[in-house]
């Protein structure tokens, strides 16, 4: 036990007057005696000692005695060194990052951490509030201002650790919120973690206290790996980064569907890192994995202490084109820009002819009469001159730009100013279309989705028009394109980091989405217009895209985080402008008893209180007389 | 009631002891060494003023022309002086109110004080009890010579109430300088008296007195049930003594009580003072009956 103002002791020396006090003022009761004068006799001898003999035996001069004692004592606040103690408004920072899952510390470091907490938690001491936030790639407040344990011990067992990067500058404006919130004169902001920290974050209200967990910093990561398409074949590149203090040898091995592709043995030095390409390929829809594992065979303890970046993924997906029928009688502008937009193969067809068995992405119907059954595909219909889908009218000539559907993908960057029509087709707009264009006359163009299927309109001639001729032609027509014959679902060559989002468009027909992550959870999603968005990117592995049973691809989470991997453990992080060292956890807490003293005082001076009432000195209890006497009676 | 019946039928009772007593062995065998007043002449001395001039030789005064007091031979009647000291710590100890035993050492020492002088009144001695009060006697009964004036000296005794402060020592002194017959002195005091008694005592014995000193100490002044932190007051004086009292001084206070007691009985041995210790919870007329009889104070 030390003091933390042992100057208060000095107040021991009010103990003299207390005596003095106690020496002049005896309360004393009154009895008449016969005389005096034998008991003066009787003092005369006794007077050198009689101070002492007065102060023997006499319980409230012992009691104000101990009280004293104990308020010099509680002054001087004395504290015992705790493990762990904080009060007033404590905020815990609770690094939940790749890096916390490493294992260098049974079982690892984030447990280790979540250990550390709930030391916090244990020494919580009363009307101290604890605020805490697990840090992850969106920091979450698990529990805000709890003054209860209970609801802190459970709030902290719901914590886990996710293979993502910490987003630390969102967890300060959190934590400086929460010290501003609590409105306590006292705040500790407690930030347990293995460092990696940002050097540039802010300063931060209140006292800043550092726990660092973690205890090597050997690591070897794959740091990339990505396949891309290359004239002899599709090409594999992986790096490997050493993030230790030593060499290491290791052994990379590719899988390529689950399967050993290849495998090489790599030196990577201490601090850097050592490169892999495989080319020629197979030209064919692949996920790759790359492995790395210990040369020598029987170690068992594993490569690193941080085995989540060990693996990593990648998808290779081949370039694919969509096929496009046109069933037209001859337009050269549209063949010729059909043929010029990227990812689509043209099919040209006359009119009347018999189509192909095969299936095509996307019919192009150039001035067409509908005779038979359209194809269950998307439709791009220039010039129609009858349809089922909707109803073609008389010819109008007032073709005077009215306006231009905005906020629309399908009119993106569309200036139709200068274009100038001769005449087009008043075509009545079904209800499941919208007008993109719109003349004075009737629509110009129209899109929308019907039947399973997309379908554009353009309501006039493009002979009959200078569109062809104007900026305006290949923006519509690269806009309808994507719309309705879109090169992908999805697009992520290099794949995701933890906590990306991916946005997915699924074809025409497809409403129903799903997503079956790494571990076989599956995703559902209703796809709207823009498509969905795919948010639960926080596993590491290869995500599968399922749409109406059919795959659409796959797209693979890495980590590939140097600051996540280079697991060393920091001794100090850099706040503002302050250095915050390591507290070793024996001396980060000191547990003030005086409240403990203060309240034995009480009781003491309550006890004081009751005696001085009761008159009593020790030999003069009645209680004891009248055992005393009881004996008596009883001998 | 101070003398209720039973108290003045054992005090008939001691008269008729007493009486039987005297009537043989003092007769004629003793023969007093005082002058007095009786008819036969001893001596002449010098008139001083003051003298009763009926006692002046008038033969003698117109032979010489000087006044000469004739002095005449002290007749055989014994004179009996009872000092009861009523001083406030007189008034000490259980009275008949508190119970069982009655302790009060005023009211012991009038009982004692009745006995002595129904013995005396009994045995045809002249009687004198003056109450000492203060520095000097305040009441006098007497002097008295025969049964008769028996129950006057009861309802004498019955008035007197314990008060004030008693001066012991010039209260004797007083006394014995009044003009008296000297003869038995008998002294019921505790002897509580800061200036002490011992000069005027020997007053007393320098007249030619026998003193006899009864010195009454209630059962609590012995053994005080008395413990803790106390502020005594004396009852006298009121003067204040601050005291913690424990076993171990309690103790002392017991031997020295008795350690006191001792002393005074020494001194009254070397000065042939009869001391009698009288506890009051021993019955008065067993003490008259058996302890003064032992001693000698009634033969």
């Amino acid at each position: 036990m030390s003091f933390l103002a042992p100057l208060a002791l000095a107040l021991s020396a009010l103990a003299l007057p207390i005596l003095v006090l106690y020496m002049l003022k005896l309360r004393r009761r009154e009895v008449e005696v016969s005389s005096v004068m034998l008991w003066q006799k009787l003092l005369r001898d006794r007077e050198a000692n009689a101070p002492w003999q007065r102060l023997r035996r006499n319980l409230l001069l012992l009691l104000q005695l101990l009280l004293l004692a104990l308020l010099v004592v509680a002054l001087a606040r004395p504290f015992l060194r705790v493990p762990v103690v904080a009060s007033g408004a404590v905020i815990i920072l609770l690094d939940a990052s790749a890096s916390m899952q490493a294992t260098d510390i049974a079982p690892s470091r984030f447990e280790a951490a979540r250990a550390a907490v709930r030391q916090l938690i244990d020494g919580l001491t009363a009307g101290s509030r604890m605020t805490l936030i697990r840090v992850g790639l969106q920091p979450e407040v698990l529990a805000a201002g709890a003054d209860d344990k209970e609801t802190l011990r459970a709030a902290l067992a719901r914590a886990e650790a996710a293979p993502t990067p910490a987003d630390w500058e969102a967890a300060f404006a959190l934590a400086a919120g929460a010290v501003r919130g609590a409105r306590l004169d006292e705040s500790i902001v407690v930030i347990v973690s293995d460092g990696g920290l940002p050097d540039d974050l802010p300063p931060l209200p209140g006292e800043i206290r550092y726990v660092p967990v973690g205890a090597v910093a050997d690591n070897v990561a794959v740091a990339a790996l990505s396949v891309r398409p290359a004239p002899g074949g599709p090409q594999l590149f992986a790096r490997v980064a050493n993030y230790g203090d030593g060499d290491r040898t290791v052994i990379v091995s590719i899988l390529q569907g689950g399967q050993l592709f290849s495998a090489q043995q790599l030196d990577v030095p201490a601090g850097g890192s050592a490169d892999l390409v495989l080319a020629d390929l197979p030209d064919a829809a692949s996920v790759y994995a790359a492995r790395l594992s210990a040369p020598d065979a029987d170690e068992a303890a594993g490569l690193d202490a941080l085995p989540l970046d060990d693996t990593a993924w990648a998808v290779y997906q081949p370039p694919t084109s969509g096929r496009a029928l046109v069933i037209s009688p001859g337009n050269l502008f549209l063949e010729q820009m059909l043929t010029a937009l990227p990812g689509l193969q043209p099919f040209r067809l006359l009119p009347g002819a018999a189509p192909p068995d095969e299936a095509f992405d996307l019919y192009v119907l150039d001035s067409v009469t509908q005779t038979a059954a359209l194809p269950e595909a998307e439709l791009l219909w220039v010039n129609p001159l009858s349809s089922t889908l909707f109803t073609v009218g008389e010819v109008f000539t007032n073709t005077q730009l009215r306006r231009v559907a905005p906020d629309d993908p399908l009119t993106r960057y569309l200036d139709w100013g200068a274009v100038h029509i001769l005449q087009a087709r008043r075509v009545e707009v079904p209800t499941w279309a919208r007008v993109l264009v719109e003349a004075e006359g009737g629509p110009l163009v129209f899109a929308g989705e019907t039947g399973g299927r997309r379908v554009a309109v353009i309501t006039f001639r493009l002979q009959d028009s200078d569109l062809p001729l104007q900026l305006a032609f290949p923006v519509l027509m690269s806009n309808l394109i994507e719309y309705l014959a879109p090169a992908q679902a999805f697009s992520a060559p290099d794949g995701l980091r933890p906590g990306q989002t991916l946005t997915i468009k699924p074809h025409g027909g497809d409403r129903a989405i799903a997503i079956d992550d790494p571990d076989g959870e599956r995703f559902q999603a209703a796809a709207t217009e823009a498509g969905v968005l795919f948010t639960d990117s926080d596993k590491l592995g290869v995500y599968t895209v399922v749409s109406n049973q059919a795959v659409l691809g796959a797209f693979a989470v890495n980590l590939f985080d140097p600051a996540e991997s280079a697991i060393r453990p920091q001794l100090n992080i850099r706040v503002g402008r302050a250095e915050v060292g390591a507290t070793p956890q024996a001396e980060i807490g000191q547990f003030e008893i005086w409240p403990w003293i203060a309240a034995a005082a009480f009781v003491i001076l309550l006890i004081e209180w009751w005696t001085y009432h009761r008159g009593a000195t020790l030999p003069a209890l009645p209680g004891w007389r009248g055992l005393f006497k009881r004996k008596k009676s009883a001998a | 009631m101070l003398f209720d019946e039973t108290t003045l039928r054992k005090l008939d009772r001691l008269a008729l002891v007493a009486s039987q007593v005297r009537a043989g062995v003092m007769k004629g065998e003793r023969r007093s060494t005082k002058r007095g007043t009786s008819i036969e002449f001893a001596d002449y001395r010098d008139y001083v003023r003051g003298d009763d001039l009926r006692r002046v030789d008038w033969n003698v005064f117109a032979r010489l022309e000087r006044p000469f007091i004739k002095l005449l031979e002290e007749e055989e009647d014994l004179a009996v002086h009872v000092l009861v000291d009523a001083s406030r710590s007189m008034d000490f100890g259980a009275g008949p109110e508190a119970g069982a035993a009655e302790t009060h050492k005023f009211r012991y020492a009038q009982r004692l004080a009745a006995a002595l002088g129904y013995i005396a009144l009994a045995a045809g001695d002249r009687l004198t009890v003056s109450v000492l009060q203060g520095a000097e006697p305040v009441a006098q009964f007497g002097p008295s010579r025969g049964r008769g004036h028996a129950l006057r000296l009861i309802r004498f005794l019955e008035d007197q109430t314990p008060a004030g402060t008693t001066v012991l020592d010039e209260a004797l002194r007083v006394y014995a300088l009044g003009a008296r017959r000297p003869g038995l002195a008998f002294l019921l005091s505790d002897l509580f008296a800061p200036d002490g008694y011992e000069s005027g005592l020997g007053q007393f014995l320098s007249r030619g007195y026998e003193v006899s000193v009864l010195h009454v100490l209630a059962p609590e002044e012995l053994d005080p049930p008395l413990a803790g932190d106390l502020k005594l007051i004396d009852a006298e004086t009121g003067a204040p003594q601050d005291i913690t009292l424990d076993g171990g001084l309690r103790d002392l206070y017991r031997r020295r009580v008795l350690a006191w007691r001792d002393e005074i009985e020494a001194y009254c041995l070397k000065r042939r003072i009869t001391y009698v210790p009288v506890t009051t919870d021993l019955a008065w007329d067993e003490l008259v009956l058996s302890q003064l009889r032992e001693r000698g104070l009634i033969k």
